[in-house]
């Protein structure tokens, strides 16, 4: 049965005004935002002037904007890559039966149960001068000066990106290892009597038939991580003296630290191309596979 | 039971339900930031709303409580939505910029007619000029607070040390014989990439003459290599740029990991209540310490909270004015006394209530040299400039920058914020109330 196209549409109404009122509508905003001199005062006014591309020269010539996408960057491949590579071993680890599998499965999710607030104000804490970890390692002797982890501004993007990581394995993790239980056993059980060692069946069994998953993963895991927001500004609000700031929380200190909405959004739709052109890239790669 | 006796029950209940809405005459929203388990949430619900209830029975107030750190994208969300409450109290940095945006009701009339112009020109100037724009009124600060020196007597006295510093030159003194003595960190402060960082700096910045808009001339200058000094030599812990908040420092200040802290009147409500301050037992407060041994005392910034109405229905807004006309008139005696680690306004009541909270002696003396901050960074531009200064201070301190460096990136981009007549016109602002208040500081 040939169903009409008016109830074809009908049907897709909730959804076409889901996306429309909360996806299109929003981005659409926020670009007439970012042409405008929203201010706080300008913005309840409603008396914002058109500055035409200004909001994105003054943000193009703010060395913190520049800071925050290299923060960007680097912090969402270092994470992606990492977490995927020990998600990756632990999901082959945990394919194997072995005593308190399921006890230790449990421990891996642990990161990913805690909520942010929590993890975050314990990472505040435990990466601080005076905080645990340097005194851990103070008390074994293997450093005499506390190591700035979160106070110098070079190691500060590295230091947060290593918290995302351990935050971020979980994820990857039950993917991965939802993945690797699709994967046939006859097909090991094959390699098994052609005599292929370990790494041989992950490398030429595993890995080809978890492709899709890997690709999903890793590009779910780049837009998750790429706007990253929480677990940073509550480590170390961007500072110190925004070296590390990423490009959401540069936004977020623009709006609610300085009122200046117009520039913030102008920062937001920048976001917003950079995804679109990574998806849009990613997608094609996909495409090409098949 | 039937089906229909639910229906009954089930109708019946939601019209009691809207009923209190409905058949109550007016009911008020009340916004503030103070959670409702906090004594100024206590005193707004358990003394104001009940004494206006008394005279109107079917006036309804709600308290609503909103956090900190949300507050500000609330209140812009309700005024573009329309939704805004009918009475809001909020933190005084932010009054300017509604008073600009046209978020607050023009009270003037009322204040005169019932408080009476004696009674606003008791406020102290500071807040007078905060709270109004020209001879309008839009705001009353309810309470305000600075900073001084928390300090425990006994880590001192075992430090050899008899008296806490005065000036910038004993800050150092001391906190070195405490670091070599008790290998303690001697003073804490917060120097976080927000408002109250700048907030924390402002004092050692404008009692050396320095202003947020000549960052780049020795005097602001100066003050900047002092804070840097004291964390490079390990008299403070460099975790100060990443605490939570000031309530952070009195943590370590309780767990004895610090001698002394710069931090506000309010802990005396807040963590440093009467049962912990006998735990403690020798905590003291000394005032802010100056650059020069002549001074009277340091100039600061105020802090505290101001009360306004948002209603732009007179009939609500008439219960509103009410509402801080009971807190004003009736209630602020009882308020200062018992409900607030905060204090007074207003001159004669700042007076009074240094007689019966001796803890507050300090914060009240040093009230007289204490200014707005808004006025002090170009009003509306007061958020940039302070968000500037609060990255700078923050480079000084991890040693990204050194504090000249650091200060002159940062006077140059508040330069930029401003056209040229504008800078050159707030400079000029700036500097005269600052001589002024210096040179009362200063005794001339």
């Amino acid at each position: 049965m040939k169903m009409s196209k008016f109830y074809l549409l009908l049907f897709l109404l909730p959804s076409l005004a889901l996306i429309l009122i909360f996806g299109i509508y929003p981005v659409v905003y926020n670009g007439f935002l970012s042409v405008k001199d929203v201010t706080l005062i300008s913005y309840i006014r409603g008396t914002a002037r058109d500055v035409g591309p200004l909001n994105y020269k003054a943000i193009l010539d703010d060395p913190l904007f520049w800071r925050s996408l290299y923060n960007t960057i680097i912090f969402t491949l270092l994470s992606i890559v990492l977490q995927m590579v020990v998600g990756f071993l632990l999901a082959l680890l945990f394919n194997y039966e072995f005593p308190l599998k399921g006890f230790l499965q449990a421990l891996v999710m642990i990161p990913w149960v805690m909520p942010i607030m929590v993890s975050g104000s314990f990472f505040r804490w435990f990466l601080s001068d005076n905080g645990f970890l340097n005194n851990f390692l103070a008390s074994l002797n293997w450093i005499q000066e506390p190591v700035r982890w979160i106070s110098s501004e070079r190691l500060v993007i590295y230091s947060l990106t290593a918290v995302n990581i351990w935050l971020g394995i979980p994820f990857n993790f039950i993917l991965l290892y939802t993945g690797m239980q699709q994967i046939p056993e006859e097909l090991y059980e094959g390699a098994d009597i052609d005599g292929a060692s370990g790494w041989q069946k992950v490398l030429h069994i595993t890995l080809p038939m978890l492709r899709p998953v890997i690709i999903a993963t890793f590009v779910l895991g780049c837009i998750l991580t790429f706007k990253v927001f929480d677990l940073v500004w509550i480590i170390t609000k961007g500072g110190p003296g925004g070296a590390s700031h990423l490009l959401s929380t540069f936004s977020y200190s623009l709006a609610f630290d300085r009122f200046q909405f117009g520039k913030s959004a102008a920062v937001l739709i920048l976001m917003q191309i950079i995804v679109v052109l990574f998806v849009g890239f990613s997608s094609r790669i996909r495409l090409e596979e098949r | 039971m039937g089906r229909k006796s639910l229906f009954w029950i089930l109708v019946l209940s939601l019209l009691l339900a809207m009923g209190s809405t409905v058949f109550a005459a007016t009911s008020l929203v009340f916004q503030s930031y103070s959670n409702p388990t906090e004594q100024v949430a206590q005193f707004i619900q358990n003394v104001l709303i009940p004494e206006l209830q008394k005279k109107n029975p079917d006036v309804e107030v709600k308290y609503v409580y909103v956090p900190f750190a949300e507050y500000m994208s609330t209140i812009l969300q309700q005024a573009i939505s329309n939704t805004l409450p009918d009475l809001v109290c909020l933190d005084n940095p932010w009054v300017p910029q509604l008073i600009e945006a046209g978020v607050f009701q023009n009270i003037k009339d009322n204040v005169m007619k019932d408080l009476g112009k004696d009674f606003w020109m008791d406020f102290f100037s500071g807040h007078r000029l905060l709270t109004s724009k020209g001879e309008d009124i839009y705001a009353l600060q309810v309470h305000t607070n600075n900073l001084a020196i928390f300090y425990r007597e006994g880590f001192l006295q075992k430090a050899g040390v008899g008296e806490p510093p005065k000036t910038w030159d004993e800050l150092l003194d001391v906190s070195k014989k405490i670091k070599e003595n008790l290998n303690l960190y001697g003073l804490m402060l917060y120097a976080g990439a927000d408002e109250a960082g700048t907030w924390q700096f402002e004092p050692f910045l404008w009692s050396n003459g320095g202003s947020l808009l000549e960052l780049d001339q020795p005097e602001a200058i100066e003050a900047l290599e002092l804070v840097t000094k004291m964390v490079k030599e390990g008299y403070t812990p460099r975790d100060v740029i990443s605490l939570k908040d000031q309530g952070d420092e009195t943590i370590w200040f309780m767990n004895g990991q610090v001698a002394m802290m710069i931090n506000g009147n309010w802990e005396f409500g807040w963590h440093l209540l009467p049962e912990e301050l006998q735990k403690l037992g020798d905590v003291k407060v000394a005032p802010f310490p100056v650059p020069e041994a002549n001074m009277r005392s340091a100039v600061l910034p105020f802090g505290g909270e101001c009360v306004g109405i948002t209603t732009g229905d007179s009939e609500k807004a008439k219960y509103a004015w009410e509402l801080i006309r009971i807190w004003f008139a009736d209630k602020l005696d009882e308020y200062y006394a018992k409900w607030t680690g905060h204090i007074p306004t207003l001159a004669s009541y700042a007076a009074k209530i240094a007689n019966t909270r001796p803890e507050f002696k300090v914060f009240i003396e040093q009230a007289a040299y204490a200014l707005p901050r808004p006025p002090m960074g170009g009003m509306a531009k007061y958020p940039d400039v302070s968000s500037e200064l609060a990255l700078a201070l923050q480079r000084s301190l991890t040693e990204t920058q050194t504090p000249e460096v650091a200060f002159q990136e940062a006077a140059k981009n508040i330069k930029n914020m401003f056209t040229p007549e504008e800078y050159e016109e707030t400079k000029a602002y700036v500097r005269q109330i600052l001589t002024e208040v210096l040179g009362r500081a200063k005794g001339q």
